[in-house]
């Protein structure tokens, strides 16, 4: 029965919009005040988190039948889950989770996903990335000044997008790697996508399939810590696969191990930087690489009406994600005058690419890109940096769309910048 | 029915393809409100939270998008509902075949004079932007209880409006300046200074003439049942205290706030409610607060709890507070603020109450200082059941708050003792005094739990008991006076005023295209009169 995990809280909805806004007392300006970027874009209630829980309780009540038309809406949300973090400040439900089920639900009645992302989805089964690329070519990035040890207890999971499309990350990383000593192994044409993109359109049976694959291969290797420079992986990994299959080896996303090469002193960093930065958390890296709290319990009448979770339920509300190392290894690099956004940390906006947006709906994507833009410039920034192979493509396609002066670097191409002889 | 699509087409003429649409499952979501459920009982219908579906949404984006859809709703004897933030029943379609009108792309803050103090703002500005553009000019404004998410215009023209601030901000039908309306023949009107013929402007919001204001809005507004209201000025104040922006801390749920140098607020324990009442008239007479309510002990609690565990565990640990009265001191100095400290401290003590922040035995989290400044209590709310609403509702005197809690408290214990609605002890009220006592507002807010039909059917029980006392025990007027069934009920209790409002509902609104299940139907032709 689809929502039967959420039937308490689905019913609880209180149209009060909160969910398209950053939290109320984090509002700094007009301008900036929204965190949905798909109400945003399209304005009808029903494309923010809550109208998406309406639907969700019609399908449940028997109202509304799964169909095109709500295909078409369901799908035009990046899964950031910006709504989940506004609505849980207060109350308990789980836009995000519902979007997920909702998804789930259409591709089990033969509906979803929309037909550019089950294209990605049936290249990420064949040849083990959505670009459709051949899998031999995974390492085609690496370059003869990089070095890789074979049977490295540390392993870089490069990521898809990565590996074919964004190539100058996976050489800064692996650079940076290098410079700092540390010995990794990559998987290559073994290392399957990561099933993010599948995950978070619904198609969860060949998503595990991915997941089972990687996990099994890096067990395997007795491997005891990945590396990501992506942050889709790294909260596939992180987040969601815990919630599927249990395993031994730590996840580190790549602003965390540069945080503490910085801090061990194997990384020299140089004065050769003078650039006002600013930067985007990634929503994978931020809010969604937090993991999914555990809870046994039971609902418990504590007073007629109102039940409460015993123990108390943890509720993934943001906290605990990636946030501080990214900022730290900016802060961290001399000559670099850092200043944040209006919006940053588990209320960031995103980047509008997430969810299969970029895929199927380029418009909707580029538009939330080029919001995230304004905001950038409005810092004064003259660079935006991220940590995030797909937030970069989106907002350097945004950059480009709009004609903004601002540059676009990975974490990993700024870190490796400031590594180098050459003065900028 | 669905909408003709030569109908719709002509409104997307209008507002454009995109933002006018029949599509099935957008309009299903516009049939969703808060509290429907209980007005479905009210009807004999199933507590679900869907009421009647709209056959079209419409997006204007400009007050000439709205006159001409107004136009075209009158050509073809549509019927429209406007929303601004659109939250709560009053927004929803009270009849099948309405067209909704979301007014969310009318969001723009037209001007902020700092100066003359008042702001010009469209529909779908809500409380928080507008706030946090305010601040960049030392500026705040007044908010409805519901909190900063929802829109200011929309409580100004169309809603009751007393909000936390209200000791010093008011209540929104107080701040309201020139307003410029859509009537529901189309025509556009403009009240107060902005008729001007030369050199028109926002300031001032009524005459000459007899007045406008209570037609347009009057105690609790129209509802969007005499047309829409595209933009409006508001009156400002300035910022209670010194600082620049509210710099929150820490990662969520954890937020954490400095408070800023002078503020401070106090809880003070009456031991019954005729202290309160006391306690409420000697603090405002010296018009020292920012904020000055009542709520009951368990509200106490919720307003200062982010979760369900949170307010159980001030429930359980908090000192018991009697009756207590929320003050809050704001000031920009350290001169102004000792005064109204020192004031304030004259006052407890002359009444010989307790302020148990004094005494260190409740020490209210930072962060509700955020949120008192931001007027973001009232949220807080639905924390307990996960649904509340109120009955009575009155703007009257200290004397009809306390009179009103004293008579409504067995009837809610009897609901409570029932365990069919939340138990807050019968004292679940919630009053503010208005600009420093000059007048008062009491309401009685009620949990209850609406995915329990029994609950949903106790509250509207007990919802009708309520109305039934206020006019039994003259305890002002019920809270929902709206819609035909209350009109009528009510109207030939009190002067026949329905009568009236009937007849300005058939002048303003000829054709009868303005939805008017939350005001009042036009006369039938038989008892036409001019
Ligand atoms: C926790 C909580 C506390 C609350 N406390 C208070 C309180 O203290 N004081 C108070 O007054 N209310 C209170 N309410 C009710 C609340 O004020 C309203 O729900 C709120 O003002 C609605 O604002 P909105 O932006 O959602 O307006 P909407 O809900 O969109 O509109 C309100 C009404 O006005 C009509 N309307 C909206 N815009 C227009 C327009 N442009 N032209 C014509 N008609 C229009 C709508 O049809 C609707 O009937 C509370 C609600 C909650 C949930």
């Amino acid at each position: 029965m689809p929502f039967e995990d959420y039937e308490d809280t689905i019913k609880k909805c209180l149209r009060c919009s909160l969910c398209k806004w950053i939290p109320q007392i984090q509002i700094k300006s007009q301008k900036y005040a929204s965190i949905c970027p798909s109400i945003d874009y399209y304005n009808y209630h029903t494309y923010s988190g809550g109208g998406k829980i309406i639907l969700a309780l019609s399908i449940y009540l028997n109202r509304l039948e799964p169909s095109e038309d709500l295909a078409d809406i369901v799908y035009k949300c990046s899964t950031c889950g910006g709504c989940a973090i506004s609505c849980k400040y207060l109350n308990k439900l789980e836009p995000l989770e519902i979007i997920y089920e909702l998804r789930e639900l259409l591709v089990e009645k033969g509906i979803g996903p929309m037909p550019k992302q089950k294209l990605y989805a049936e290249y990420a089964m064949e040849k083990h990335n959505p670009y459709n690329e051949p899998p031999e070519q995974r390492m085609d990035w690496v370059s003869e000044d990089i070095k890789i040890s074979k049977n490295a207890k540390i392993a870089y999971f490069v990521g898809c997008t990565s590996s074919y499309r964004r190539k100058e990350i996976a050489k800064a990383t692996a650079k940076i790697l290098n410079k700092a000593g540390v010995e990794f192994q990559l998987l290559g044409s073994d290392e399957w996508c990561c099933g993010s993109p599948l995950l978070r359109t619904g198609m969860k049976k060949e998503a595990l399939e991915l997941m089972n694959h990687n996990l099994d291969l890096i067990e395997s290797l007795g491997i005891e810590e990945v590396v990501f420079s992506c942050a889709g992986c790294y909260s596939t990994f992180k987040a969601h696969y815990p919630r599927y299959r249990k395993y031994n080896f730590k996840v580190t996303h790549t602003s965390e191990l540069f945080n503490r090469l910085i801090d061990e002193g194997k990384l020299k960093l140089k004065e050769n930087l003078k650039i006002k930065v600013t930067y985007h958390d990634p929503c994978h890296l931020g809010r969604d690489s937090e993991p999914y709290p555990e809870w046994n319990g039971k609902m418990v009448e504590v007073m007629p009406l109102i039940s409460i979770p015993v123990p108390p339920k943890p509720l993934r509300r943001g906290t605990n994600g990636t946030y501080e190392p990214p900022r730290n290894v900016l802060k961290k690099i001399p000559g670099i005058d850092f200043v944040e956004m209006e919006r940053i940390k588990e209320y960031s906006y995103c980047c509008g690419a997430g969810g299969g947006v970029k895929a199927q709906y380029p418009d909707f994507a580029l538009f939330a890109a080029k919001n995230r833009i304004d905001e950038a410039e409005s810092t004064g920034a003259e660079s935006l940096i991220s940590a995030c192979p797909f937030c970069a493509t989106n907002l350097k396609d945004a950059i480009d769309d709009s004609g903004s002066k601002l540059k676009f670097y990975d974490l990993s191409e700024l870190l490796l910048k400031s590594l180098e002889d050459k003065e900028e | 029915m669905k909408i003709d699509k030569k109908i719709l087409n002509e409104i997307q003429d209008i507002v454009g393809k995109e933002n006018a649409t029949d599509n099935e499952v957008i309009l299903e979501s516009y049939t969703y409100n808060w509290c429907v459920e209980f007005i479905n009982v009210m009807e004999g219908k199933d507590p679900i939270p869907f009421w009647h579906k709209p056959i079209a949404v419409v997006l204007p984006s400009t007050t000439e998008e709205v006159q001409k859809f107004v136009k075209l709703c009158n050509k073809y004897h549509l019927k429209f509902k406007a929303q601004s933030t659109g939250l709560g029943p009053w927004n929803q379609p009270s009849e099948d075949d309405v067209i909704v009108v979301d007014l969310r792309r009318m969001n723009k803050i037209v001007k902020i004079d700092p100066k003359n103090m008042y702001c010009v703002v469209e529909p779908y500005v809500t409380g928080a932007q507008l706030q946090a553009e305010l601040l960049k000019y030392g500026l705040n404004c007044h908010m409805p209880g519901a909190g900063p998410q929802v829109s200011p215009l929309a409580s100004s023209t169309s809603m009751c409006g007393p909000g936390f601030t209200s000791s010093s901000t008011g209540f929104s039908g107080r701040n309201v300046l020139g307003t410029e309306w859509v009537l529901p023949t189309g025509e556009i009107l403009r009240l107060g200074s902005l008729s001007l013929k030369e050199n028109s402007d926002w300031f001032h919001g009524d005459g000459p003439g007899p007045s406008l204001r209570g037609i347009m809005r009057g105690f609790i507004g129209t509802k969007s049942g005499l047309g829409i209201f595209t933009r409006v000025a508001i009156k400002l104040f300035p910022f209670p205290c010194n600082i620049k922006q509210l710099e929150i801390k820490n990662i969520i749920p954890n937020y954490d706030f400095d408070i800023p140098n002078y503020m401070q607020f106090h809880l003070i324990s009456c031991k019954n409610y005729e202290t309160l009442e006391l306690a409420f008239d000697r603090i405002e007479k010296e018009g020292i607060t920012f904020m000055c309510f009542h709520t009951s002990t368990y509200g106490l609690h919720t307003i200062f709890s982010n979760t369900q565990e949170e307010l159980m565990n001030r429930a359980v640990a908090s000192p018991r507070i009697k009756n207590p009265l929320v003050v809050l001191i704001t000031a920009n100095t350290k001169r102004e603020f000792e005064y109204k400290e020192k004031v304030l401290k004259t006052a407890i003590e002359e009444l010989k109450v307790k302020d148990v922040v004094a005494t260190g035995k409740y020490i209210p989290p930072n962060i509700a200082y955020a949120e008192a400044l931001r007027s973001a209590l009232g949220m807080h709310g639905f924390l307990a059941t996960g649904a509340f609403q109120s009955t009575h509702g009155s703007m009257d005197t200290s004397r009809l708050c306390r009179v009103l809690m004293e008579r409504n408290l067995p009837l809610k214990k009897e609901y409570i003792d029932k365990g069919l609605i939340g138990n807050d002890e019968g004292k679940g009220n919630w009053s503010t005094s208005y600009e420093h006592g000059h007048f008062y507002h009491i309401e009685t807010p009620t949990m209850y739990d609406q995915t329990k039909v029994e609950s949903v059917e106790g509250f509207v029980e007990y919802l009708d008991r309520c109305n039934k006392l206020d006019l039994v025990e003259h305890l002002g007027i019920p809270f929902f006076i709206e819609g035909d069934k209350m009109h009528d009920w009510y109207g030939p209790q009190c002067s026949n005023y329905h009568i009236w409002l009937r007849k300005i509902k058939t002048k303003f609104d000829p054709n009868f295209v303005a939805d008017s299940g939350f005001y009042i139907s036009p006369e039938k032709e038989e008892n036409k009169t001019t």
